[in-house]
C-alpha cells in the first residue's frame, strides 16, 4: 500500500481495501488437524465485520479497549480487526501473563472485553474478573473444556460470529489519529508501561518497514512469538494489512519447526533465544549424523566464531558448503525461501549472527523499542557489520545524547504512555527526540553500536566501563551455556553466574559416561565445572585480545543449580535477564563470588523452590571456580 | 572397451538381473511370513517344490494349464489354512524359536507329501515359453535374452506391484503390519490374527507356486528346487528381512553380481564363483549394514 | 486435581445412564488357581468406573474377561443387555469395546498417525480393488479416517509427534498414543489397563485430564484399573475393589475409602 490518503486511513480501511482488491489472495493461514486452512482477505474482512457487529451489539464503541490473551491465531487477528472496525483500541497481552499481572493491566486500560483463547486463559481472566469491573464480556475461542462454564459474561467466538452475521453494521467513523493499539513494554527492570499507538503511527511504521525490507503481497511470514510483543504484532497483523503479506500460524509451539518447513516463510521475526535454540538443535543433529556435513558445519562455526570476535564478516560460503550443508539445512529448517530474517528483542552475539549468515540465511539485526517502534535501525544487505545494529532506516533520525543515550525522531512513534502524562513528557525532549533508554554509539558511517541499557551499565573500581551484556553474550555463545549473568559494577573485576544448557551438557555427560540425575546434579559435577571453565578461559582469551576489554575477563564463576526461568521471575517475557531480581535472589552467591570464598551455602529458598530432583545427591554447597585469565590483571579477589 | 565388449557386458548384466528376479520371487515368500510372524520360514523351499510338483502333477492327470493353475492355487490356499490351524494356532504365544522349529517340521511334511503324491522323478515343465534368446531383440540391440527370462521379469513385476498395494494400502495389509508389530494390539482393534496368518501363508504359497513354475520351466521340476531356497538367504540379508522392495532390489543385485563375478572374476579362481559370490556379498552386508538395504534399523531406547 | 473433579461432576454432557455392562457371578480359574471368584458388578453408561486392588488381586484378569481374552468358567456377561458368550478379542472390538494394555501394545514400526488410523480400519468397507484404484469410497474412507485421527491427535495434544515412529517416543507419550488408537475406533466402552503405571506425577495428571476429557467430550464409558488408590479416586464415579480375586468393596470413592475391608486390604492385614 502506497496509501495516498494516509492521514485518514485506519488499519480497518486498509483491510477493507485489501478485501476489495486482493480477491482470492491468502491472508491468514492456520495449521489445524494436520491441514493448512486459509482465509482470503475478503474472508478475513467479512468475519471481522461480523464480530464487530456483535461487539457493537454488546455495547462496545469507538475508544473502548479490548484485551487479547492468546497465541497467534487467525481468530485473534480477526478479533483485533473487528476492534479496529468499531474504532476500539486493541491491547494484545502476553499469553503467559500471570493472573495478577493480567488484572493489573486490564484495570489500567479499563478493558470492556477480553478475548481469551482457551480454557486456561479464561480461568485466568475469571480469577481476576471480580476486581476488573470494566470487563463486561469474556470471549473464548477454543470451546474445549468450556461446557461447564455457566457464567453469563462468557461468550464463545462462534456465538459472536453467529450474532454478528445476522445484523451487520458499518465501520466506526474514526480517523488515522485515533488510537489503535496499546503495547506493554517487556521491561527487564521496572513494571511494564503501556505505550499508545495511533492508526497513523502504525501505518507509518509498516510503510517504513515495507520500504526498508522490500515487503510485498507475495511475502509469507510465520507468526509464533507472543502477540503481546509489539514487534510481533507489527510484523504480523500490521504489516499484513499494510503490505498485503500473508500470516501463517503454527499448530502449536511444539510443532513450530515442522510448520515452518511447510510454510517456508519469506520473511521472519526471530529473537536471540530462538536462534540459540535453533542452533543448538542443529548442532546436536549434525553431531549425531556426523560425516562430511559435520566437518563442514564445524568449520563454518569456527569461522563464524573467529570473524565474530573480529567483528568482520568474510565472503559467503563456497560451492561445497552450499551444496552439502547449507541447502539441505535450510530446507530442514524451513528457511529455503527466506529472503530476510530479522532479529529483534535483544542484541545478538556476532558469532551467532555470522553462523546463520554463513548458512546462507539473510539474518539481520534490528534495533527498536516499544516506544519508538521496532524498526529504528537495521543492518543493510551485503554490508552486515556483526557488532552493530546497522544504520537508521530511511525516515528515522538517530542521535546520541550528551549522557550517551540514543534518541530518535520520526513519525510513527507512540503517542505516549497510557494514563501517565509525567512519563510521557519525560520520554521526549523539547525538540521531539524520544529517548530509547539504550546507551550506544553512532559510527562515522552512521552504524549504531549498542552497549547496554542505561540502567545496567556500570564501572569497575578502576573506572573501566562495564556493560554486562557484552561479556555475557560472549559466554553464551557456547552451546553448553544457556544464560550468563555478570557482575562487576564497583568491583575489582567481573564474576559470572552461569546457567548451563541441560540438554547439551547432558548429552556431553552421556558421551563422557558421567551419570547424573537432573539439572542440579549436572551443574554440581566437577567434570561439568571443568568443561565450562575451559570455555570461560577461551572467552577470557578473546577479551584479553582487546586492551579495553582485558580488565573485563571473568575471574570467578558459579554454575547455577536451577535454570533461570520466566516463571521464577528471573527472565523477562522475551527471555532477557531481569538483573535486579537475579541479583537479589542470588545475593549470597554474588557476595561469595567477590569475597573469594571457595563455595557458598545454598539458601534454603533456592534449594526448595524448584530443583528438579528431591534427592540428597546434590551438595548443599555451591562451589565457586576461578577462571584462567590472560595477562597481568589485578586478581585480588581470586587470589 | 569396444562395442562388442560393451554388448557382452550388458548381456551378462541383463541375464543376471533377470535371474535375480527369480531369487527375488523366492525371497518374497520368506519376507511375507517373516513380516507377519517374525519367523524364518524353513518350509519356503519345500513350498516351492510342493507347489510346482502339484501343478505338474495336475497337468499330468490331464488338466490343461488354465485349469491346473487355479486348482494348484486353491491347493496352496488350503495348505496356508492348514498351516494356520495345525501349526500356528496351537503355538500362539510360544517363542519364535518354537515357531522356527515348527517350520522345519512343516518343510519335511510338505516334501514328503509331495513325493508321496507325485513320485520322485524329475519332470519337465513346459509353459510354452521357449528358453532361447529372442531373435528380434538380438537383432535390434545385439543382446541375447531369453523369452522365459523376460516373462519371469514381467510376472515378478506384476506380483510385486500387486503385493505392494495389498500390503501398503488395504485393510489386510495393515492387518499384516499390525500383527507383525504386536499381536495384542492388533487383536484389540479387531484384527483377526488367524485370518491374517491364513492369508499370509496362502499368499506365500502362491508366490512359491509362481517362483516354482518359473524355475521349473528352466531347470526341470525336481527335488533340487528346494536348494534354490538357500539362494534366498543372501538375498534377504542384503535386502532386509522385512522389506518387500528390499528383497526385490537385493535379488537383482545378487543375480547381476553373481553372473558378472562368474564371467569377469571367475576365470582367476577357476570358475564356480557363482555359487558362493552372493554369500560373500551377504557377509559384507552383515558387517557394514546388518539391517540390509531397506530393513529397519533396530532402535533401542536406553 | 480438585479443580478438574469439581467441574467434572458439575454438569455432564452425557449424564450417567443405565447399566451398559453387567457381570454376574464371574469365576475364572487357571488350572487350580482361582483368579476370580464369584464377582458381580455393573458399569453404567457414560461413567468412569475404576477397578482397584493390590497387586495380584485379579484386576487384569477381570479386564481380560471383559475384553474377551479370557473365558470365565462360570458367570455371565451382558453388554447392552445382550448376553455374551464365547467372547473373543475380535468380537469385543466389533461390539465397541476398546482397550489399552499395561505393557503398551502399539505398532512400534508405524508412526503415531498410522497407529491411530489403524484403530479405525475395522470400519472400512472399501475392497482391495477399490483401494488399488482409489475409487470414491476408498478415498472417502481415507479422508474420514484422517479427520477422525486428527481430531484425536488434537484432543490428546500430540500434534508434534504425529509423524514420529512410535518406538522413538518416551513411555508417557506412548501411553497417550495407545489411548488415541483405542479412541479411534469410537468405542462404547474403553478398558484402560493401568493407564498411569510407571508415570511421573505430571504425566499422571496429564493422563487423568485426558481420561476426563474423553469421557466428557465423547461420553465414552471408561473402565480402568489401577493398583494405587491415589489419582484414580479423583476421577472415578464408582470404584470396585478386588483382593485375592474377590470383590471386597464397591461404591463411590468416598464409600470405598471408608470401607474397613478395603483399608485392611491396602494396609496388608492378614486374612
Amino acid at each position: 500500500m502506497t496509501g495516498t490518503h494516509v492521514g485518514g486511513a485506519t488499519l480497518w480501511s486498509l483491510l477493507a481495501n485489501n478485501a476489495a482488491q486482493r480477491t482470492g489472495e491468502q491472508a491468514l493461514l492456520l495449521k489445524r488437524r494436520g491441514i493448512w486452512r486459509s482465509w482470503d482477505w475478503k474472508g478475513w474482512h467479512d468475519e471481522a465485520s461480523a464480530i464487530a457487529a456483535a461487539m457493537t451489539a454488546r455495547g462496545l464503541s469507538a475508544g473502548t479497549h479490548v484485551a487479547f490473551l492468546g497465541e497467534n491465531k487467525p481468530r485473534l487477528f480477526t478479533a483485533i480487526a473487528a476492534t479496529h472496525c468499531i474504532g476500539g483500541v486493541a491491547v494484545p497481552l502476553y499469553p503467559d501473563a500471570s493472573a495478577a499481572e493480567l488484572g493489573e493491566q486490564l484495570r489500567q486500560v479499563e478493558a470492556s472485553m477480553v478475548f481469551a483463547e482457551n480454557q486456561e486463559q479464561v480461568d485466568k481472566v475469571l480469577e481476576v474478573l471480580p476486581d476488573c469491573p470494566s470487563v463486561k464480556t469474556v470471549v473464548f475461542d477454543d470451546e474445549r473444556g468450556m461446557r461447564h462454564y455457566q457464567q453469563s459474561d462468557l461468550a464463545s467466538y462462534d456465538t459472536l460470529l453467529e450474532q454478528g452475521r445476522n445484523n451487520a453494521s458499518g465501520a466506526a467513523p474514526i480517523g488515522g489519529d485515533a488510537p489503535a493499539f496499546v503495547f506493554y513494554t517487556s521491561r527487564t527492570g521496572e513494571v511494564a508501561k503501556a505505550a499508545v499507538y495511533s492508526h497513523a503511527a502504525v501505518i507509518a511504521q509498516t510503510q517504513r518497514a515495507a520500504t526498508a525490507q522490500g515487503l510485498g503481497p507475495s511475502d509469507r511470514t510465520l507468526a509464533y512469538l507472543p502477540p503481546g510483543w509489539s514487534c510481533q504484532m507489527m510484523m504480523s497483523y500490521a504489516q499484513a494489512i499494510g503490505s498485503g503479506l500473508s500470516i501463517w500460524c503454527p499448530e502449536s509451539s511444539d510443532t513450530l519447526l515442522e510448520d515452518m518447513r511447510e510454510a517456508a516463510p519469506t520473511t521472519l521475526l526471530v529473537t536471540p533465544r530462538v536462534l540459540d535454540a535453533i542452533m543448538s538443535q542443529v548442532t546436536t543433529r549434525m553431531e549425531e549424523s556426523g560425516g562430511i556435513g559435520l566437518s563442514l558445519f564445524r568449520r563454518l562455526r569456527s569461522e563464524a566464531e573467529r570473524e565474530g570476535a573480529a567483528a568482520k564478516a568474510s565472503s559467503g560460503p563456497g560451492m561445497m558448503t552450499e551444496m552439502m550443508l547449507n541447502r539441505p539445512l535450510r530446507d530442514t529448517l524451513g528457511m529455503s525461501q527466506l529472503r530476510m530474517a530479522f532479529c529483534a528483542g535483544d542484541m545478538l552475539d556476532p558469532a551467532m549472527l555470522l553462523s546463520f549468515r554463513k548458512l546462507g540465511i539473510n539474518l539481520k539485526q534490528l534495533y527498536g523499542t516499544t516506544e519508538t517502534g521496532y524498526l529504528l535501525a537495521m543492518q543493510a544487505d551485503g554490508e552486515v557489520q556483526p557488532d552493530t545494529v546497522g544504520r537508521a532506516v530511511a525516515g528515522i533520525e538517530l542521535k546520541v545524547t550528551d549522557s550517551g543515550e540514543l534518541a530518535a525522531r520520526a513519525d510513527g512513534f507512540m503517542e505516549g504512555y497510557l494514563g501517565d502524562e509525567a512519563a510521557t513528557a519525560a520520554a521526549r525532549d523539547a525538540d521531539g527526540w524520544l529517548l530509547t533508554g539504550d546507551v550506544g554509539e553512532i559510527g562515522s558511517d552512521g552504524s549504531v553500536r549498542l552497549i547496554d541499557r542505561t540502567d545496567s551499565i556500570g564501572r569497575l573500581s578502576d573506572g573501566t566501563l562495564f556493560a554486562p551484556r557484552g561479556v555475557e553474550s560472549r559466554i553464551t555463545t557456547s552451546p553448553y551455556v544457556r544464560e550468563a549473568v555478570t557482575f562487576g559494577d564497583g568491583q575489582d573485576g567481573v564474576c559470572a553466574l552461569i546457567d548451563i544448557d541441560t540438554l547439551s551438557v547432558g548429552r556431553w555427560a552421556d558421551s563422557q559416561e558421567i551419570a547424573y540425575s537432573g539439572h542440579a546434579d549436572l551443574a554440581s559435577q566437577n567434570a561439568v565445572y571443568g568443561l565450562i571453565a575451559e570455555w570461560v578461559a577461551e572467552v577470557n582469551k578473546n577479551l584479553a585480545a582487546d586492551p579495553t576489554h582485558s580488565n573485563l575477563q571473568v575471574r570467578r564463576f558459579v554454575l547455577l543449580p536451577q535454570e533461570l526461568s520466566v516463571e521464577d521471575g528471573m527472565l523477562s517475557r522475551l527471555g532477557k535477564l531481569r538483573r535486579a531480581a537475579i541479583a537479589e535472589h542470588y545475593a549470597p552467591v554474588v557476595r561469595a563470588l567477590f569475597n573469594g570464598a571457595p563455595d557458598v551455602a545454598l539458601e534454603r529458598a533456592i534449594d526448595e523452590s524448584g530443583l528438579h530432583t528431591h534427592d540428597d545427591a546434590h551438595p548443599a554447597r555451591l562451589q565457586i571456580k576461578n577462571a584462567a585469565v590472560v595477562g597481568d590483571i589485578k586478581n585480588r579477589s581470586a587470589a | 572397451m569396444d562395442l562388442y565388449e560393451v554388448l557382452f557386458f550388458l548381456e551378462v548384466l541383463v541375464g543376471g538381473l533377470l535371474a535375480g528376479v527369480m531369487y527375488s520371487l523366492v525371497a518374497l515368500g520368506f519376507v511375507l511370513i517373516y513380516k507377519a510372524s517374525s519367523v524364518f520360514n524353513f518350509a519356503q523351499g519345500a513350498m516351492v517344490f510342493f507347489a510346482v510338483l502339484s501343478f505338474v502333477g495336475f497337468m499330468e492327470l490331464g488338466l490343461n494349464f488354465w485349469v491346473a493353475l487355479p486348482v494348484t492355487v486353491a491347493l496352496m490356499i488350503l495348505v496356508g489354512m492348514a498351516t494356520e490351524r495345525f501349526v500356528l494356532r496351537p503355538l500362539v504365544n510360544q517363542s519364535d524359536d518354537t515357531l522356527l522349529m515348527a517350520t522345519i517340521g512343516l518343510a519335511f511334511v510338505l516334501e514328503g507329501l509331495a513325493q508321496m503324491a507325485w513320485g520322485v522323478e524329475v519332470r519337465r515343465l513346459d509353459l510354452g515359453i521357449p528358453d532361447v534368446p529372442l531373435t528380434w531383440l538380438a537383432d535390434l540391440t545385439g543382446i541375447f535374452v531369453s523369452a522365459l527370462d523376460i516373462t519371469a521379469g514381467v510376472v515378478a513385476g506384476v506380483l510385486v506391484v500387486g503385493l505392494a498395494i495389498l500390503f501398503s494400502k488395504t485393510k489386510a495389509g495393515l492387518g499384516l503390519r499390525a500383527v507383525a508389530d504386536s499381536h495384542a494390539a492388533a487383536q484389540s482393534i479387531g484384527i483377526p490374527l488367524k485370518h491374517i496368518w491364513m492369508m499370509v501363508w496362502a499368499t506365500a504359497g502362491i508366490v512359491a507356486l509362481v517362483a516354482g513354475m518359473l524355475w521349473g520351466a528352466r531347470s526341470g521340476v525336481q527335488f533340487a528346487l528346494i536348494g534354490i531356497a538357500l539362494k534366498a538367504l543372501p538375498v534377504m540379508i542384503i535386502g532386509g528381512f522385512t522389506s518387500v522392495p528390499g528383497v526385490i532390489v537385493a535379488g537383482l543385485i545378487v543375480g547381476a553380481s553373481e553372473k558378472l563375478a562368474e564371467v569377469y572374476i571367475g576365470p582367476y579362481f577357476g570358475g564356480g564363483i557363482e555359487g558362493w559370490a552372493p554369500y560373500m556379498l551377504a557377509v559384507v552386508f552383515l558387517m557394514f549394514r546388518p539391517e540390509g538395504l531397506f530393513g529397519e534399523r533396530h532402535i533401542r531406547r536406553v | 486435581m480438585n479443580v478438574i473433579s469439581e467441574t467434572h461432576f458439575s454438569e455432564r454432557a452425557f449424564p450417567i445412564a443405565g447399566p451398559v455392562l453387567e457381570l454376574e457371578n464371574i469365576s475364572l480359574r487357571f488350572g487350580g488357581v482361582h483368579a476370580l471368584t464369584d464377582i458381580s458388578f455393573n458399569v453404567l453408561e457414560h461413567e468412569v468406573r475404576a477397578i482397584i486392588g493390590p497387586n495380584g488381586a485379579g484386576k487384569s484378569s477381570m479386564l481380560n474377561v471383559i475384553g474377551g481374552l479370557y473365558t470365565p468358567q462360570e458367570g455371565r456377561i451382558r453388554f447392552d443387555s445382550e448376553l455374551l458368550s464365547g467372547m473373543t478379542p475380535g468380537r469385543a472390538a466389533k461390539l465397541g469395546i476398546g482397550r489399552t494394555f499395561q505393557n503398551i501394545a502399539l505398532f512400534k514400526r508405524m508412526t503415531v498417525l498410522e497407529n491411530i488410523m489403524a484403530g479405525r480400519k475395522l470400519f472400512n468397507h472399501a475392497t482391495f480393488l477399490e483401494v488399488a484404484l482409489q475409487l470414491p469410497r476408498a478415498r472417502r474412507e481415507e479422508i474420514e479416517d484422517r479427520e477422525k485421527a486428527e481430531e484425536i491427535i488434537e484432543t490428546l495434544e500430540i500434534q508434534h509427534i504425529r509423524k514420529t515412529q512410535v518406538s522413538r517416543l518416551p513411555y508417557g507419550l506412548q501411553k497417550r498414543v495407545e489411548l488415541g488408537r483405542a479412541l479411534a475406533a469410537e468405542p462404547k466402552i474403553l478398558l484402560l489397563d493401568e493407564p498411569m503405571a510407571g508415570m511421573n506425577v505430571e504425566e499422571k495428571q496429564d493422563m487423568c485430564r485426558f481420561i476426563i476429557d474423553v469421557n466428557d467430550h465423547y461420553g465414552t464409558t471408561i473402565v480402568l484399573i489401577e493398583h494405587d488408590m491415589g489419582v484414580v479416586m479423583d476421577i472415578s464415579d464408582r470404584v470396585v475393589v478386588l483382593d485375592y480375586g474377590k470383590k471386597i468393596g464397591d461404591g463411590t470413592p468416598d464409600d470405598v475409602r471408608s470401607n474397613q475391608n478395603v483399608i485392611d486390604a491396602y494396609l496388608g492385614v492378614a486374612h
